[in-house]
């Protein structure tokens, strides 16, 4: 076979490199790998044209429609509002992070299907990283739809959040959709395919509904209290609610950052595990 | 470390089948060796790729890649190697440029030195031009040179190319074959798996050819040709009604036997050109009309119909 | 003409169940909203106005029903535009099928899935406590007219996806199916719904398919809403039948 004269390979050889040396341990998690990979996932809503209405329009419908609908519920004594709508904005808002979240476990999924996964764990990378990647562009994506789902409510009613309310949400909500995106990963992980999807957006919608999503502890039916008591997104909730309805107790905001501590220990724990194991 | 590659009684069983997909493998690699590794679909060329790029966890076995445990150290092997796997996953919604710049990241060269080795690379690829483009637009040569080039980005020991022409275009093929041969004149390290006998004997230094999960032989491409035997002359008749005859006539020269088709004889003979003419004559001789002659000197297909009983499907490459 | 119908109908019900990621939203999502619903507003059947019902679970399982059979309705339509994008439809189209069967055997699919989808909440509510106000006779008008319901939003669904241009327009209706049924009374009573919805909903034919299903759940076997909600059924099917049929030979006539 002659060599081909044509080539637009250059044959010259290129320069060395800046490299770093091979057989050096990878950091436990790379905040400039991680950054390129939550560049990455905004490529999902920001490259695809219309990609982010969903995602932002359905906590709106969801919250609208709700109050439109429910909105005489605080007339039973009991709410602590009158506002059925300033009651459950932290649902929507927990909707919107869950959403997010859900859809990068459901991406995670079409990722592992078409080997885009495999490309990332043949890197040195460490696996910590690659899950930082992961659920921190779920916290970053979030961000899009949470404010005109804000401007929204408040336009319609709801009271303005104290700096210090601003502040717990800009928190919380972040966090809930990096932990949403966490768990959603696990079950991709375990699935590898995007056939997890309606599981992970059903397990996660009933987290945030199963609690005092649409009535206060003493209202709910006892089963569903007991439920509620049992559930850590009950505290995630009321610490978002608290912005809206009442004053801002110390202890509600730790018990809320508790819950997501909690859960967030649990689900990094199973994610890394589901990512050890991949390689079976 | 003597050999880049070496591997133990490596093994593989997939949960689901259960039946193995690669079995005993004994592999040594020499460090700076094209090593091609040739078998038909389904053989478990990409499970023995995938085993020694940590992507799959041995069954039983060892596998040492750059002087790493696939096991103990998968870390360590993933800093020494690079990978162009079969089925290569590229982010349509990315431009080339971002994803070399990103798998330079991954393997933790800085933001900063990222962007001049992408630009490296896409240059040296050829798709420099291309750079901006997002990878969607790309044809599938261009994905291939630029699943290449991520699997250079940190200049690598040892370059894993799982099925790298398959599907390509005959020029794109040399192309590749070229860059290939190059990396190997640096020193590189390649281990390459393939359908295409051509390839293995155009690229490798040596040949494994895997079949059923087992490897059945082993060594340079002209070894494994010599081992098969002797060239042979390929006889078609005119007349299908001669070949008894011409069976006996071919005799004087060579070893004789009928062809697929009762038109044809196949004369296996010491060297080939050399009895070319003698078998002409002998045909001319005993008025037995000839519509053709041809050497035909032994490939690896002859190779791996010894070794197997299969053929394997050889493809015309340009 | 009956008979291709009847073979894609069985086609249609076919690729149905054996999609799980299609069935399971069918039933999952609204048997979520179902017990949330029931769960955390049941207290609101003391608000002044709300009507006299065996209970709130007996009130809500209408709410599940409609919802369950416009998502349906959705998904007939997110089917039929994936096939027409994937090129099956192209084949159906040429092979020698009179055309309504295409439109006919979706619509007989949805009948039998959606006398499924209705009894499966009757069932769910029967075990959770709920009353049926009409007892069997009751039950058997419920499926009835679930039944009925189920071809009116698949033939919804139909006219949507041969109109729209690509499978993800129709698939990104699934917020819209929500604001429908927010604008009804399909969850809460009409006198009880917040403005616009109060009066939106005097017009919007869900409430009216909603009572229908709810009468002989949760109030009786009461003549008027049953026969309402029957009327806007087979209203709802006639006229989204014509768009549908329209649909398909405008889709034809751009193919050809
Ligand atoms: N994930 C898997 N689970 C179960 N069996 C598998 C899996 N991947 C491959 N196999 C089986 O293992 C065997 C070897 O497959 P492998 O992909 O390694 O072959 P290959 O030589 O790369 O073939 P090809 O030329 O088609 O790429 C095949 O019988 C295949 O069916
Ligand atoms: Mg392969």
């Amino acid at each position: 076979m002659p060599p081909d004269t044509q080539s637009s390979m250059p044959v010259s050889a290129p320069p060395a490199p800046a490299l770093p040396k091979s057989g050096r341990r990878p950091r436990f998690v790379d905040p400039a790998a991680v950054l390129v990979l939550v560049r990455r996932g905004f490529n999902e809503i920001l490259r695809v044209p219309g990609a982010s209405i969903p995602g932002a329009i359905a906590p709106i419908i969801f919250l609208v429609g709700l109050t439109m609908v429910f909105g005489q519920a605080t007339d039973i004594p009991g709410y602590g509002t009158d506002s059925f709508l300033a009651f459950v904005l932290p649902v929507a808002l927990l909707q919107s992070a869950g959403f997010t979240g859900g859809a990068t476990g459901v991406n995670l999924g079409r990722d592992i299907e078409q080997g885009w996964l495999d490309r990332l764990l043949l890197s040195p990378t460490s696996r910590s990283t690659i899950l930082a990647g992961l659920v921190l562009s779920a916290a970053a994506r979030v961000l899009i739809p949470v404010p005109p789902l804000l401007v929204m409510a408040i336009v319609l009613g709801a009271p303005m959040p104290s700096l210090v309310g601003v502040l717990i949400i800009l928190a919380v909500v972040p966090i809930f959709s990096a932990i949403a995106a966490t768990w959603a990963s696990v079950l991709a992980l375990k699935f590898r395919s995007q056939q997890a999807s309606p599981l992970i957006q059903a397990s996660i919608l009933s987290s945030i509904l199963f609690s005092t999503s649409y009535a206060p502890l003493e209202l709910l039916e006892p089963w569903m209290r007991t439920i509620a008591e049992l559930n850590p997104v009950t505290y995630v909730i009321e610490g978002l609610r608290q912005c809206f309805v009442g004053e801002i107790s110390w202890t509600v905001t730790w018990q809320a950052f508790a819950a997501l501590g909690g859960l967030g220990a649990v689900f990094v724990t199973l994610a890394l595990l589901g990512l050890r194991r991949f390689e079976r | 470390m003597s050999h880049a590659i070496v591997t133990r009684g490596l093994e593989k069983r997939y949960p689901k089948g259960g039946t193995y997909a690669v079995q005993g493998v004994d592999l040594a690699v020499d460090h700076g060796e094209v090593y091609g590794f040739l078998g038909p679909n389904g053989a478990g060329k990409s499970t023995m790729v995938r085993l020694l790029v940590t992507l799959l966890r041995p069954s039983a076995g060892t596998a040492h890649v750059a002087g790493h445990d696939v096991v103990k150290d998968p870390a360590g092997v993933r800093a020494s190697i690079g990978v162009a796997l079969q089925d290569a996953a590229i982010d349509p919604l990315m431009t080339g440029r971002e994803l070399l710049e990103l798998q330079a990241v991954l393997h933790g060269l800085s933001r900063r030195a990222s962007a001049p080795r992408g630009a490296l690379l896409l240059e040296r690829v050829g798709l420099s031009d291309a750079g901006d483009k997002r990878v969607g637009e790309y044809s599938g040569g261009m994905r291939r040179r630029l699943d290449l080039a991520m699997a250079l980005i940190h200049e690598p020991r040892v370059l894993f190319l799982d099925e790298p022409t398959t599907g390509l275009d005959p020029s794109s093929r040399l192309l590749l074959w070229d860059e290939v041969r190059r990396l190997r004149d640096q020193g590189t390290t390649v281990f390459l798996t393939t359908q295409y006998l051509e390839e293995a004997d155009q690229l490798a230094d040596r040949v494994g050819i895997i079949a059923g999960g087992q490897l059945v032989a082993e060594d340079t491409p002209e070894a494994l040709k010599a081992q098969v035997g002797h060239p042979h002359v390929h006889v078609v008749l005119t007349n299908a009604a001669d070949r008894e005859r011409s069976l006996q006539v071919a005799s004087a020269v060579g070893d004789p036997r009928p062809g697929v088709t009762d038109h044809c004889l196949d004369v296996s003979v010491q060297d080939g050109s050399l009895e070319l003419p003698a078998l002409v004559r002998a045909l001319d001789d005993a008025g037995i009309a000839v519509a053709s002659l041809d050497v035909v000197r032994p490939t690896l297909d002859d190779v791996f119909l010894q070794k197997t009983g299969a053929h394997l499907a050889e493809e015309a490459v340009a | 003409m009956i008979t291709p119908s009847v073979a894609l109908a069985l086609r249609a019900l076919r690729l149905t169940l054996r999609r799980p990621q299609f069935l399971i939203p069918l039933f999952l999502m609204p048997s979520i909203f179902l017990a949330v619903n029931t769960g955390g507003l049941s207290a609101t059947t003391r608000l002044p106005g709300f009507p006299e019902t065996t209970g709130f679970l007996a009130f809500q399982l209408a709410a599940a029903m409609v919802q369950s059979l416009m998502l349906s309705g959705l998904q007939a339509g997110i089917a039929v535009s994936l096939e027409i994008e994937s090129g099956f439809f192209d084949r159906i189209v040429t092979a020698p099928v009179p055309r309504l069967a295409i439109v006919a055997g979706r619509l007989m699919a949805a009948a039998v899935l959606g006398a499924g989808q209705v009894l499966f909440f009757l069932i769910v509510g029967v075990i959770f406590g709920a009353d049926l106000a009409g007892g069997v006779v009751g039950a058997l008008v419920v499926v009835v007219l679930g039944a009925l319901a189920g071809v009116a939003f698949a033939a919804i669904g139909l006219a949507i996806a041969f109109r729209a241009r690509q499978a993800s327009i129709v698939q990104g209706l699934f917020p819209f199916v929500f604001a429908v049924l927010y604008l009804s009374s399909a969850f809460f009573p009409q006198e009880l719904l917040g403005p616009p919805a109060d009066t939106i909903s005097a017009f919007n034919p869900l409430s009216y398919i909603a009572e229908g299903l709810r009468a002989p759940i949760a109030y009786g076997m009461d003549a008027l809403p049953i026969l309402e909600g029957l009327a806007m059924t087979v209203a709802v099917i006639v006229v989204a039948s014509l768009l549908a049929v329209a649909g398909l030979r405008w889709r034809l006539a751009d193919a050809a």
